[in-house]
């Protein structure tokens, strides 16, 4: 019973840790530093746009 | 605005004569210039068209025309960091930005440029970071492609101060955040630990769970704890005994006792030392994000002079440091150039964009011999300046110091906390003192007494005292952004409740900053339809504001007139035309009289007056005037009644005060003040005792926001009086400022009542904890209910606050 019980515990304290590490480096890369943004953001269509074929306008902005 | 004349482009109402008329996909669309034609076929050719549903634009972008500078390569070259021969990195603050879609596009076009790799856009701060492969393109080459898209890009660099908050607020975010994960898991061993102690518990498996629970306070009150531990320091050695002290020696004392009761089978308290560091932590944390964006007001002040300048030197044009430019230098501002540094026109004239400076929308005429501060924007032809000062002495860096000036001046707001905790800090430790002395020398053994003593501490510990501030401010603030109206930190919540002065700006505050037509006076034989009629055959080729006021009223009045051919503009004074049978002169009463037009005396108040004379007859007068914001009589009538004092504070002359003062039913006011002469006005009412509150929107108010106890200012401002105020409305409403007092007073009440109940809490505990008498549990149930009153407490607030509002917002409306 107390074996269980100290093995449970530590189980959860390392998933707790890992969960505790990615916060970390989600803080570190900076993902907290704009909070207001990504709420518009995650309206916009991940879907790319077509790219129109060759025209005369716009040249430099196909790739 | 009507679709049919505005360009599609930005929205703006299209001048006659500049139209431009471009078919795309069948459809005739029409353009005010060759910009917006350029930058909407650049747009829908990206496949990007939905931007223009998407978009969410309230007010103006960077004026057309900006966009003609050159980026000089050598500058920009100094802001990127290279990270390898085919990365690196440039920041920059984009100009422009109005909405979430602006930011959408930006991004979506950049990263289809050649080399550039990403592009990422903070949509709070405007700044960018973008990631690019300098073989394959170049930084001037990124900023023109922004700029081509109509947005206006600046090298960016952060100041040390600024830098200094962003990672106290990340390390704020860590300690919290760690705090929480290791809260959680303990309150799971806690939960066991409560169960134990009433329903019996294997003694090893509870002392088990007490050395995991002791394993995972440590860190809380160690690391996430540490902001109070060096705070708590610091009041030690001023001998200020502050919050931070108390939070301190409540946590320290409940973390000793316990470990020494995990040596002695004792209850232990870990639960209470993290629960409190935890909890205190999320209000800081709050508190620190509304506060850091302020920091940024000062660097983006002097980012509003462009770096470089163009030099003229004999026949040639050189693009120098705008930091290399001496007194006497001349140097050449094209139209869309910010000037540099401060100047006096040597050659030519133009219309200077000077809002970011004034808060005045207008353009104004500058023309020969007349300063120019840095920063303005040249909007209407090229001009040659000389140079007055230093770029380091220009006008906005002199703002920039009094802003900084007074922000080290004004003395932190001691919080009502801060303030209970001098007074309450040395009780408490006298009476644990005198406990452990009582029980000294009485028949008991001494660790008996000891342990007397530290139960005085935990139960004192400020559970519901901490809590008492930061739930109130919390709830008070969260309710008072969901209505448009943001404070910066609980202070300012408290500090705005106490306030008992406003001061008003005039123009953009309590007035639109639109000037329309208020009265027509056509001359005898004349009717008011002839006198328009006449008049905007002239102005409708112009886009000063007065003339725009003048169209719009034509157009209600059913007059509709094509663009009149010869028209002549003299800047600043009014406009000429002079046709094969008939001379029209619209203008200035000094204007008209020029012209040998003889004009009867007009009863203008304190309007502006347009006089219009039709081949050297006087026609009539149009009186324009900036009218007052709809709201304003009602809200400065209501902030009286609240017992507010109001005054006027105004760089205008005392004429348009005063009428301005009649109308809103404002007693005091102080004309013709300069932007110095409004921060004495405030420090002179500071030393007599008053609280006040400055509402101002211009860069002229900046340093009075920030040396008034609350600066205010409404969205629509300039960008650096929205960043030096402490209270900013979202909406401008002026409507808003009176729940904003009504909201902070009933904070302050409320955090009265949540102290009150803290105080009665400890008024009972404590006794009984020297005395020996109160048993852990009983201690620890006492705690968490004072703690539930004083957290509900706060959230009746809220309920007070929207039960108040959604009652109260239809009379106030109209």
């Amino acid at each position: 019973m107390m074996k269980s019980i100290v093995i449970l515990i530590v189980l959860s304290l390392c998933i707790g840790t890992g969960a505790w590490l990615f916060f970390i480096r989600a803080v570190k890369r900076g993902d907290f530093d704009d909070v207001e943004g990504p709420k518009y953001r995650m309206l916009d269509d991940d879907e790319a746009p077509p790219v129109p074929e060759k025209s005369h306008r716009g040249d430099n902005y196909e790739k | 605005m009507a679709s049919s004349d505005a360009c599609i482009h930005c929205n703006l109402p299209i001048p006659p004569g500049d139209l431009v008329v471009d078919e795309i996909d069948g459809k005739e669309l029409r353009f005010c210039c060759r910009g917006c034609q350029g930058v909407y076929r650049i747009i829908t050719g990206a496949g990007l068209t939905v931007f223009y549903q998407r978009r969410d634009w309230h007010d103006q972008g960077v004026p057309a025309g900006a966009f003609e500078a050159e980026f000089n390569e050598a500058h920009l070259a100094d802001h990127v960091t290279t990270h390898d021969e085919n990365s690196a990195v440039i920041p920059l603050v984009i100009e422009g930005i109005r909405c979430a879609s602006c930011v959408w596009l930006l991004e979506k076009l950049l990263v289809k440029e050649r080399g550039i790799e990403t592009v990422r856009i903070n949509y709070a701060t405007h700044r960018a970071q973008i990631r690019f492969n300098p073989q394959e393109i170049s930084p001037a080459s990124i900023f023109s492609s922004v700029s081509r898209l109509g947005y206006m890009p600046h090298p960016f660099t952060t100041g040390a101060a600024q830098e200094a908050a962003e990672r106290e607020q990340r390390s704020l975010l860590i300690r919290f955040g760690t705090a929480a994960f290791l809260s959680m898991q303990l309150m799971g061993f806690s939960f066991a630990l409560y169960g134990g102690y009433f329903h019996g518990i294997d003694p090893d498996v509870r002392q088990m769970i007490q050395y995991f629970a002791a394993a995972v306070t440590t860190p809380v009150v160690f690391y996430s704890g540490w902001p109070f531990l060096s705070g708590a320091w610091r009041s030690l050695n001023n001998r200020a005994p502050s919050m931070d002290l108390l939070i301190t020696l409540g946590v320290l004392t409940a973390y000793g006792y316990s470990l020494y009761a995990l040596t002695d089978g004792g209850e232990v308290y870990f639960d209470t030392a993290a629960m409190i560091i935890t909890l205190i932590l999320l209000g800081r944390l709050f508190e620190g994000s509304a506060r850091n964006r302020s920091i940024s007001a000062i660097d983006k002040l002097l980012q509003l002079a462009p770096e470089s300048a163009n030099q003229v030197g004999g026949e040639e044009i050189r693009t120098v440091a705008s930091s290399c430019l001496a007194p006497g230098d001349l140097i050449l501002v094209r139209p869309g150039e910010r000037i540099p540094v401060d100047c006096r026109i040597q050659d030519g004239e133009s219309e200077l964009d000077e809002s970011t400076i004034t808060g005045e929308p207008m353009p104004v005429v500058r023309r020969q011999g007349e300063t120019v501060c840095a920063g303005t924007l040249n909007l209407s032809t090229s001009i040659k300046l000389r140079v007055e000062r230093v770029a380091a002495e220009s006008f906005v860096a002199r703002m920039a110091r009094m802003v900084e000036d007074a922000q080290n001046r004004k003395a932190p707001i001691q919080s009502l906390a801060d303030r209970v905790a001098t007074l309450f800090v040395p009780i408490v430790i006298l009476i644990a003192a005198g406990t452990w002395a009582f029980w000294f020398f009485s028949n008991v053994p001494h660790t008996q007494a000891l342990l007397n003593a530290v139960a005085v501490l935990i139960v004192a510990c400020p559970c519901a005292l901490g809590l008492a501030t930061p739930t109130a401010v919390l709830v008070a603030s969260g309710n008072a952004a969901a209505r448009g109206i943001l404070f910066r930190g609980g202070d300012i919540l408290e500090m705005t409740a106490r306030i008992d002065t406003i001061a008003f700006d005039k123009t953009g505050t309590l007035t639109l900053g639109k000037p329309t037509v208020e009265q027509i006076i056509p001359a005898p034989g004349q009717s008011e339809e002839q006198l328009l009629q006449i008049t905007s055959r002239i102005e409708s080729g112009s886009s000063h504001p007065i003339a725009l006021g003048i169209m719009a009223r034509a157009k209600l009045a059913g007059i509709i007139t094509g663009a009149a051919e010869s028209v002549e503009t003299i800047p600043g004074r009014g406009l000429r035309m002079a046709g094969k049978s008939e001379e029209v002169l619209v203008g200035s009463r000094t204007f008209l009289s020029e012209y040998g037009v003889e004009i009867p005396s007009v009863d203008s108040g304190a309007l502006t007056e347009v006089h219009v004379s039709l081949n050297g007859t006087w026609c009539g007068v149009l009186l324009i005037h900036d009218p007052l914001r709809n709201e304003a009589v009602h809200a400065v009538s209501s902030l009286q009644q609240c017992g507010l004092q109001t005054v006027l504070l105004t760089g205008d002359h005392t004429d348009a005060a005063e009428k301005v003062c009649a109308q809103v039913a404002i007693i005091d006011y102080r004309a013709d003040l300069g932007p110095a002469d409004k921060v004495t006005w405030i420090d002179a009412q500071q030393q007599s005792g008053h609280k006040v509150m400055m509402v101002g929107d211009g860069i002229n108010d900046a340093p009075a926001l920030s040396s008034a106890d609350v600066g205010c200012a409404m969205a629509g401002g300039t960008d650096i009086a929205l960043e030096t105020s402490d209270l900013v409305l979202a909406r401008p409403d002026l409507v808003r400022l009176h729940e904003a007092i009504f909201i902070a007073r009933r904070a302050l009440q409320v955090i009265k009542q949540n102290l009150f109940w803290a105080f009665a809490y400890n008024l009972v505990t404590i006794p009984l904890a020297a005395s020996g008498k109160l048993a852990p549990i009983w201690a620890a149930v006492a705690m968490a209910s004072s703690s539930v009153l004083v957290v509900s407490n706060s959230l009746r607030l809220g309920r007070m606050i929207r039960r108040t509002f959604s009652v109260a917002k239809q009379p106030a409306s109209n």
